[in-house]
């Protein structure tokens, strides 16, 4: 596999030399320029030798309301006379510790909570050569409402159903349970199973999208080190249904402790018999791997995340066909989220019944939700879907930070667009949150208080998806960036209303073309940040672009006008 | 990607409101055609899989966001607009997004109007973009001969990487990066000029936009001048040696190649003269000579008196044998024969192909090419050849007619090999191989393995050692040289690095051959051996000379390495020019010195050769007639045919140009003689026939001297002059 062999040049070399990708193009017979395609795709990668301490600060949502840019101008004073083969910093997309805001990575080790001290000791140690270590070793396994097994034997759904090997009833429980993708567009999981199981050919696959990026999400991770045997009992038995015999579990590169935790349960099913040629003496048979992801956002779209298995650059495929009928290896496959694999053990061990009740007002089922931002307690909860936002916030959150007031949140990320505190009794399901003009996405719950300004937070939502732009189709690789373009020259203020006008009727022209012409969800969703913040914080971007004034006090201050507080900065 | 489920049968649809029945399978775009209606696109082209991603050619279909035409296949009942207000609105945004980024008018609308991009965003009213322009240019690459990248006015329709792989299987580009930073890319992100790419021209035949195109368009045709014949490129490609050229290549360079014909006695082309072209001879005989006198300028005592007077005189090497004259080497031109030094005549016949440096690296003519009878021939530009020696038949041809004609002679050229028997000589012709680099490529590196010997046959190859902070150049190869046998006698590692300054051909002799050949022929053995002996020698006191300077500044100014120079001390000196018109009185008039040059202290260096370390002047000089002796200074030999390259090169303006008169064949009056002015570059000779230079000895304000550089600046060091 490419990225194996270009992971092994980088140990060895720290980079990528020419002369090592030359060598790798005439051993795999691969042309050069599909390597230097592939390898320059992924920011993992480096092409040139790089710095000694490689900062990277996180730039995104989370980070951002915790003060991501004024440690990242910290930093960058106190190395301001390093030379750039000693230190390097730049921003990150966001690193998936959201609840431990902010983070940053020094040579692809990370750290969280950090102050511009801490970073500065570890930058010096990166300095000295010592051996750097990621800053939290994780938490213990907890107990959680979502295992069946807390008293139980493990995999007693899967054995349960290798016993009677009923798998349309399996299929017709998980359609009564109404069980819905958990990853963002809440697709009903039971028809993707069947479309797949239907597919005829001995070659199908299952992939589990343990690739969370979007900022804000940091429940797979949770879920991943707290009920690993739930995912991986989830994807059996997603290969049983449909008939697929191989399952690869596509994890994020960041998330080194989660693959170990992965790594063991997979290793203690084969031993047990649980996966293999001859499950539990059933004849069946699964065999399942993990993936590293190369890295980057778009790898979460699920076409774009096969591309990245099969060993190409990340960018979505065009629609349809489906990964259900032409998938990993052009052949069927299943992909669903982490958090809808662990659904299907509890439904099938515990009951459609019980799942019904499991959730509030007419929703089903438990829900694990990100909250993060300007939270008092940020983190991840395990909730009855169907309760309110406020009840999230308040009840197990904590409330704001502070003794602040809750100003915005994002129900689902930059994805979901902003809605104001008068919205929070909105409940925590998919219809109440469409009808609200946003999403239940993959409950990612991002929070601001009342100093936030809302046009800087949606600058910074569409400048995180102009980054992460595969730049594969038009309107996604070049609208994200004049769309950044674009507000980067509002928070700058002092517009004529003429302008204005125009600039208003020019982001509806874009928006509306992104959203109906871009290959991907990616682009498609850019322009919901901001439309939803001119929907319901439009005074606010008036004071801005019309008045020079930043109500919240962030936007116009002396340390932006520096170049300090890198607001509005345009990554390299 | 395309389906992998077989369909069958057929499909009923309707597009805007008209019903059809189409195979099933066929995409939208497809079914859109057969009706008769078109739909804009500018990343889908016939011959190429569809990918999707300029998104120009969505249509509604119903569903929440609209489908890309070119890959969506059709299904049963699907309905179609391709025209309504929404699908209409959202092409002019993506138009204007690309156009606010594009150059426009791009390379190709300048030339042909017909870029893609700006005709359909035209078409569509897009006026100035209202969009902010990107802020930094995303680069030109002007590396490949043949094809004019402009990234600027790319729009990544990955066109050209399907042509590249899909249609040409060349496997050369793709894209790299990712985002807005997207570009393409050749291998490695190497210059389109220094990557695999053959230049076979698809991607350019692809490209929608002016990021690709040809260089010809560019302006670069050959001028039409007489005997010159329009052809067409279905013309050329009957002809065996252009089988296998891209047709389309041929056709966009319709300028940069043209037939000739020229009748008996006419001049193809002249010495000296500066060009770009090369010939190939597709039939007739040509008679290729130098007609400059060969013999070199000597400086002599001539009349006597109160100021003595130098006189210069051209001398041929009968009558002034200088120290360490070759014996017999031949006179190395840009074709494939070398000329004898008693008779530079020699004669090119069909198939031969001459002028590749000229083409290639812009160096003068390096000898003189009549028509021997009716002769037919092909003049082509850079970009041509470029080409013809990456089409393989051609190249077939070039070397089989080197190999057959010009290897033997060009072995024989070097001295020590001119034992070698027939046999083993016929063994050579077969066994060597013929390896072309291209400028900066490097041919061996220091501290390799030695496991070749090769022999220089077109261009000019550095042989440079490096040292800790730097890099010596210790010697310039041309056609005739030889290098890699210190490594191959030595038995182990190359001892310096052979780089390829331009366009370098080489002849590339096996490790096993070599052995065979010193074993075989004692004297050659001897005679590698001892050249081998003085090289090392003469490497080994340089670098020693270079180690022992302290002052970086001298190394780049190469002054340690002078033999003498003439120093003025600017403290005594009234700027008089008494020095200069002396030199000029002593040299007819032409002065080798120029009271200019590098100051240190209150010294002035004056120009004078001082034997760089990087001797600029030996790059390029046509007929290899300029060289080194063993003790560094520089010597012209004899069949320098003035055509003033190396005098251009010098940085010190320490070679000149020296007129004599000479009678030459009238060509408007055969049998008659006329007095024609000829060129031969000279160098300051030291005034070696005076006791004393005469700058020095006209002198009179002893500013004038000629010193021994090292013990010269060991001085100025001592007293702390130089910091």
């Amino acid at each position: 596999m490419i990225f194996d062999d270009l992971r092994a040049i980088q140990l060895r070399h720290g980079f990528l030399p020419k002369a090592e990708l030359e060598s790798l193009s005439s051993r795999t017979q691969t042309p050069l320029y599909q390597i230097h395609s592939v390898a320059s795709f992924y920011p993992h990668f480096h092409l040139a030798a790089p710095a000694r301490a490689e900062v990277r600060v996180c730039a995104d949502m989370s980070c951002h309301l915790n003060g991501a840019c004024e440690l990242r101008a910290d930093i960058e004073r106190r190395f301001a006379n390093a030379r750039r083969s000693e230190v390097e910093i730049r921003d990150v997309s966001c690193l998936g510790r959201c609840d431990e805001a902010p983070a940053i990575a020094v040579n692809d080790h990370i750290f969280t909570d950090v102050t511009a001290d801490r970073a500065e000791a570890v930058v010096r140690a990166a300095l000295r050569g010592d051996e750097l270590h990621d800053g939290h070793p994780g938490q213990a396994r907890m107990a959680c409402a979502s295992d069946p097994y807390a008293d139980a034997e493990k995999y007693g759904a899967l054995r349960a159903e290798i016993a009677t090997k009923d798998w349309g009833g399996v299929l017709a429980l998980l359609k009564e349970a109404e069980l819905r993708g958990m990853g963002g567009a809440g697709f009903p999981t039971s028809m993707k199973w069947d479309l797949v199981r239907k597919q005829p050919g001995p070659d199908k696959y299952i992939v589990c999208n343990a690739d969370e990026r979007e900022p804000g999400t940091i429940k797979d991770r949770f879920i991943m080190t707290h009920l690993p045997h739930l995912l991986v009992e989830g994807m059996i038995l997603a290969g049983l249904v449909t008939g697929a015999k191989e399952g690869i579990l596509y994890i994020r590169h960041e998330y080194h402790l989660q693959e170990e935790i992965l790594g063991e349960e997979i290793r203690s099913c084969y031993r047990a018999g649980l996966l293999g040629k001859n499950i539990l003496g059933s004849g069946l048979e699964f065999e399942l791997r993990v993936f590293v992801s190369p890295g980057g956002y778009i790898c979460g779209e699920e076409s774009a995340l096969i591309e990245a298995i099969e060993g190409h650059r990340a960018e979505p495929r065009n629609k349809p066909p489906f990964p259900g009928v032409v998938g990993l290896w052009q052949k069927p496959t299943v992909i669903n989220n982490v958090e809808t694999f662990i659904n299907v053990p509890q439904i099938l061990s515990r009951g459609v019944e019980w799942y019904k009740t499991a959730g509030r007002n007419g929703s089903r089922g438990f829900k694990f939700v990100g909250v993060s931002g300007h939270a008092a307690r940020p983190g991840i909860y395990e909730v009855p879907l169907g309760i309110t936002m406020r009840e999230v916030l308040f009840d197990h959150a904590g409330g704001m930070r502070g003794g602040h007031t809750l100003k915005a949140f994002a129900p689902s990320g930059p994805s979901s667009g902003y809605l104001p505190a008068s919205m929070a009794d909105v409940r925590l399901d998919f219809k109440a949150l469409a009808e609200a003009g946003s999403m239940l996405g993959s409950g990612t719950i991002v929070v601001c208080d009342e100093a936030t300004c809302m046009l800087d937070m949606a600058l910074n939502a569409v400048r995180f998806y102009r980054n992460e732009s595969c730049g594969k189709c038009v309107p996604c690789r070049v609208g994200s960036q004049k769309m950044v373009d674009l507000l980067v020259r509002w928070t700058q203020g002092g517009l004529p209303e003429t302008q204005y006008r125009a600039d208003l009727a020019l982001l509806d022209e874009l928006s509306q073309a992104m959203s109906l012409t871009s290959i991907c969800g990616l682009g498609q969703i850019v322009p919901a940040p901001i439309q939803s913040v001119l929907k319901h914080f439009r005074a606010e971007v008036d004071a801005h672009v019309l008045q020079g004034k930043c109500p919240s006090g962030i936007c116009f201050t002396a340390a932006v006008r520096a170049g300090e507080a890198n607001r509005v900065g345009i990554r390299p | 990607m395309s389906v992998t489920t077989t369909p069958t049968g057929s499909v009923e649809i309707t597009i805007d409101g008209q019903a059809l029945r189409v195979p099933a399978g066929t995409t939208v775009f497809d079914a859109a055609r057969m009706q008769g209606i078109s739909i804009p696109t500018l990343c889908h082209l016939q011959n190429e899989t569809p990918v999707g991603v300029c998104r120009l050619c969505v249509v509604d279909t119903g569903a929440r966001v609209l489908a890309a035409s070119c890959v969506r296949p059709v299904e049963p009942g699907l309905k179609v607009v391709t025209n309504s207000e929404k699908v209409v609105a959202t092409r002019k945004t993506l138009l204007e997004l690309m156009m606010s980024d594009h150059p426009s008018p791009c390379a190709r609308q300048r030339n042909s109007g017909d870029c893609e991009l700006e005709t359909l965003a035209a078409a569509a009213g897009v006026r100035e973009p209202r969009y902010a322009r990107r802020s930094v240019s995303r680069g030109h690459d002007d590396s490949s001969l043949s094809i004019a990248v402009d990234h600027d006015s790319c729009i990544l329709c990955d066109r050209c990487i399907r042509g590249c792989d899909e249609v040409r299987n060349n496997f050369v580009l793709g894209r790299m990066g990712k985002g807005y930073a997207a570009d393409i890319a050749f291998d490695l992100n190497s210059p389109m000029g220094d990557s695999t790419c053959i230049s076979c021209g698809e991607c350019m035949v692809s490209c929608p936009t002016g990021a690709l195109t040809n260089k010809s368009v560019a302006g670069t045709a050959i001028a039409i001048g007489p005997g010159a014949e329009g052809f067409e490129a279905e013309d050329l490609l009957t002809i065996p040696v252009f089988h296998g050229v891209s047709g389309t290549f041929l056709e966009l360079n319709r300028g940069a190649i043209v037939k000739r014909r020229f009748h008996k006695g006419e001049l193809i082309c002249k010495e000296g003269d500066f060009g770009s072209t090369a010939f190939f001879i597709l039939e007739g005989k040509a008679r290729v000579s130098i007609s400059s006198p060969i013999a070199h300028v000597k400086t002599q005592g001539g009349a006597q008196g109160f100021f003595k007077r130098l006189t210069s005189t051209l001398a041929p090497r009968e009558s002034d044998k200088r120290e360490e004259e070759a014996r017999d080497r031949t006179i190395p031109i840009d074709a494939s024969v070398d000329l004898s030094y008693e008779n530079p005549v020699a004669e090119l016949g069909t198939g031969d192909l001459f002028g590749e440096m000229t083409c290639m690296t812009f160096y003068p003519r390096s000898a003189t090419v009549r028509a021997e009878s009716e002769v037919v021939a092909y003049e082509m530009l850079r970009n041509v050849l470029d080409i013809m020696l990456k089409n393989k038949t051609f190249r077939a041809q070039v070397d089989q007619n080197y190999r057959k004609r010009a290897l033997e002679n060009h072995l024989r050229g070097v001295p020590m090999f001119a034992d070698l028997s027939t046999d083993f000589i016929e063994h050579l012709k077969e066994s060597v191989e013929l390896v072309r680099f291209a400028p900066g490529q490097v041919i061996a590196r220091q501290g390799d393995a030695a496991d070749s010997f090769y022999l220089v046959r077109i261009g000019f190859v550095k042989i440079s050692e490096n040292y800790p902070g730097g890099e010596l150049v210790l010697a310039y190869l041309s056609r005739g040289d030889y290098f890699g046998e210190i490594g191959l006698l030595g038995g182990g590692a190359r001892t310096a690095t052979c780089t390829a300054l331009d366009h370098v051909e080489v002849v590339r002799v096996s490790g096993e051959d070599f052995r065979q050949m010193v074993e075989r022929f004692p004297n050659v053995r001897r005679g590698l051996e001892a050249v081998a002996e003085e090289r090392r020698s003469a490497n080994a006191l340089r670098m020693q000379m270079v180690h022992s300077v302290p002052i970086d500044q001298f190394l780049s100014q190469g002054l340690m390495e002078a033999q003498s120079l003439l120093v003025l001390d600017l403290q005594n000196c009234t700027r008089c020019d008494a020095c200069v018109n002396a030199c000029a009185d002593a040299h007819d008039g032409i002065t080798r010195l120029v009271r200019d040059g590098l100051r240190f202290d209150h010294y002035l260096v004056a120009t004078s050769c001082r034997q760089c370390r990087d001797p600029l002047c030996m790059v390029g000089c046509p007929v290899g007639s300029i060289r080194r002796r063993n003790s560094l200074e520089v010597i012209i030999e004899d069949w320098c045919i003035g055509c003033g390259l190396c005098a251009r090169n010098c940085p010190y303006g320490n070679i000149n140009l020296h007129p004599f008169e000479v009678m030459s064949d009238d060509p408007e009056h055969a049998g008659r003689q006329k007095a024609t002015i000829k060129q031969k570059a000279t160098s300051c000779d030291l005034c070696t026939h005076l006791k004393e230079p005469s700058c020095v000895y006209a002198c009179p304000h002893d500013a004038a001297h000629r010193v021994d550089p090292r013990k010269f600046f060991a001085e100025i060091l001592a007293q702390g002059a130089l910091k």
